[in-house]
């Protein structure tokens, strides 16, 4: 299954199976901009920059379900003051491929504000990696960043890592991370099956709630489907 | 009528021994105040009987009515009529307060809720226990104050009706107002016939849902059980008498020290513009 589909609206750009090498993207001042990314069955080598501007916002979502290799980049640059960057990603890794996502944020001026939420399940010998920077330059005051970098590691042949880096050149910011990498916590399996649901049950549950959320990222009707039927089908 | 019996119960944590043999029965209908200095063994008693997987049993037996509950897994535990409500109940990324209720109602019947019956079930039990509908909608336990999260628990138990129902310190992190409403709810399941085995460091929590028996546990095992007056009597003159009068010497608490942890460097102060 290859679609290639690069839909316009006024509101979301959105690519399924096509992910952009080298788009860049200009969010004017008190604009905003939502780009929808999904990846099913190519691969997700590709590179997106994002400049936004004073007061503009950027939200991203990228739906990462493809069993081949590759890389992907952002970079966002907070241009403006009041500029915010909000990005969601879940990928499911495995079928032996090699996956690595380089989110960066630039808080270049005062007042700017950023998310990097990066979620994935590593499995059936994948090997995940989350990296990227959150950088607040000298000026960005009062900027509020925060990473997070999620994952799961199913089994003994996969492997996952975090690396997320915070560099600060600023006083009176906000940053925070939050890096967990590791197998199902046991606690919270013992949590569900305390209440009656299954070991299996509890598994796929627990990794649902890594994907699903996703979800509430995307516009299309269509994609949504697709999103679902790729997390239903592999989990 | 369903009885829970433990015997010669052994369970250690990480190599280190700490039930030593706890012999307990429980009826249901019962609902017995488990007392005990910090650290002797109350809540790994609860974890041990509900299986979590930190603690293992090295020795002993658990039965429902005959049934090896140690031979069961967590789940099927469930199934066979135990509930705990835990201290620190585990927060749950991305995980549906709803869809996990559905998922654990359904675990316990043969054929799935209609999604009418399960919603009236919801919602009648989030009044009960005056939790905000709302809350169904985030997820399991994220972000929930300590109160919030206790209430939960009672929500849970109402909803799968246990014939066991364990509580860890339910009280801790209750204003008085929820602990009325926790109490409540608590009196409702012991008319339907619920048997409770019940943790709590307050005389007030007790006060409320007269147990009808006390145990003590003092070193890794029961020291007295008697009738509720023990409950008063520990909660005026501490454990100091057991010592006393029954010639058992307190151990002091159980090292509860931290494993080393090590926290890795979270932010990089780097210079730009100062390459040599």
């Amino acid at each position: 299954m290859i679609r290639n589909k690069v839909k316009e609206n006024e509101k979301t750009v959105l690519y399924v199976d096509e992910i952009p090498n080298g788009a860049h993207f200009h969010v004017a001042s008190g604009e905003s901009l939502k780009i929808n990314l999904a990846c099913f069955a190519n691969s997700l080598d590709g590179r997106v920059d994002v400049d936004v501007d004073e007061d503009g916002t950027f939200e991203g979502a990228l739906a990462d379900f493809s069993d081949r290799s590759g890389k992907f980049v952002l970079n966002v640059n907070l241009n403006g003051k009041g500029a915010k960057c909000n990005w969601h990603l879940a990928s499911l890794t495995g079928g032996e491929s090699k996956k690595v996502f380089e989110t960066s944020v630039f808080h270049e001026v005062a007042e700017t504000e950023a998310l990097m939420s990066n979620y994935g399940i590593a499995r059936d010998s994948g090997k995940l990696t989350f990296s990227g920077t959150s950088h607040i330059k000298n000026g960005a005051k009062k900027a509020n960043t925060r990473q997070e970098a999620k994952i799961i590691v199913f089994d003994d042949t996969s492997d996952g890592k975090a690396l997320p880096i915070l560099k600060i050149d600023e006083n009176d910011v906000s940053a925070s991370h939050a890096a967990i990498v590791g197998r199902l916590n046991e606690q919270h399996l013992f949590y569900l099956e305390s209440r009656g649901i299954s070991e299996e049950d509890a598994k796929r549950i627990i990794s649902l709630g890594y994907l699903k959320p996703i979800e509430d990222y995307f516009d299309d009707e269509d994609t949504l489907k697709l999103i679902d039927k790729a997390i239903e089908g592999g989990i | 009528m369903s009885t829970l019996v433990i015997k010669n119960l052994h369970a250690s944590v990480k190599g280190k021994e700490i039930l030593k043999g706890v012999n307990l029965e429980l009826k249901e209908g019962e609902t017995l105040a488990l007392l005990g200095p910090n650290g002797h063994g109350k809540s790994t008693l609860l974890a041990a009987i509900m299986g979590n997987p930190a603690f293992d049993v090295t020795e002993g037996e658990i039965y429902i009515d005959g049934v090896d509950v140690l031979a069961l897994t967590p789940d099927l535990r469930s199934k066979a009529g135990l509930f705990l409500a835990m201290q620190y109940p585990a927060e749950i990324p991305g995980l549906n307060s709803a869809d996990f209720l559905k998922a654990s109602m359904n675990a316990h019947r043969e054929k799935p809720l209609t999604l009418f019956q399960f919603y009236k079930a919801l919602q009648d039990a989030y009044g009960a226990l005056g939790i905000p509908f709302e809350m169904s909608k985030r997820n399991l336990n994220e972000g929930f104050s300590g109160g919030e999260k206790k209430r939960n628990e009672i929500l849970q138990m109402k909803l799968l009706a246990p014939k066991f129902a364990m509580l860890d310190e339910i009280d801790s992190g209750l204003d008085v107002d929820a602990m009325v409403t926790v109490a409540d709810e608590i009196k409702r399941e012991q008319e339907r016939g619920a048997g409770f085995l019940v943790i709590s460091h307050y005389a007030r929590l007790y006060n409320m849902i007269s147990p009808t028996r006390a145990a003590v546990l003092v070193n890794g095992r029961i020291a007295v059980e008697g009738g509720p007056e023990l409950v008063e009597r520990i909660d005026k003159e501490g454990y100091e008498w057991i010592k006393r009068e029954l010639g058992i010497s307190v151990e002091k608490e159980v090292d509860g020290s931290m494993n080393s942890v090590s926290i890795g460097a979270c932010g990089t102060k780097v210079k730009i513009n100062d390459k040599k």
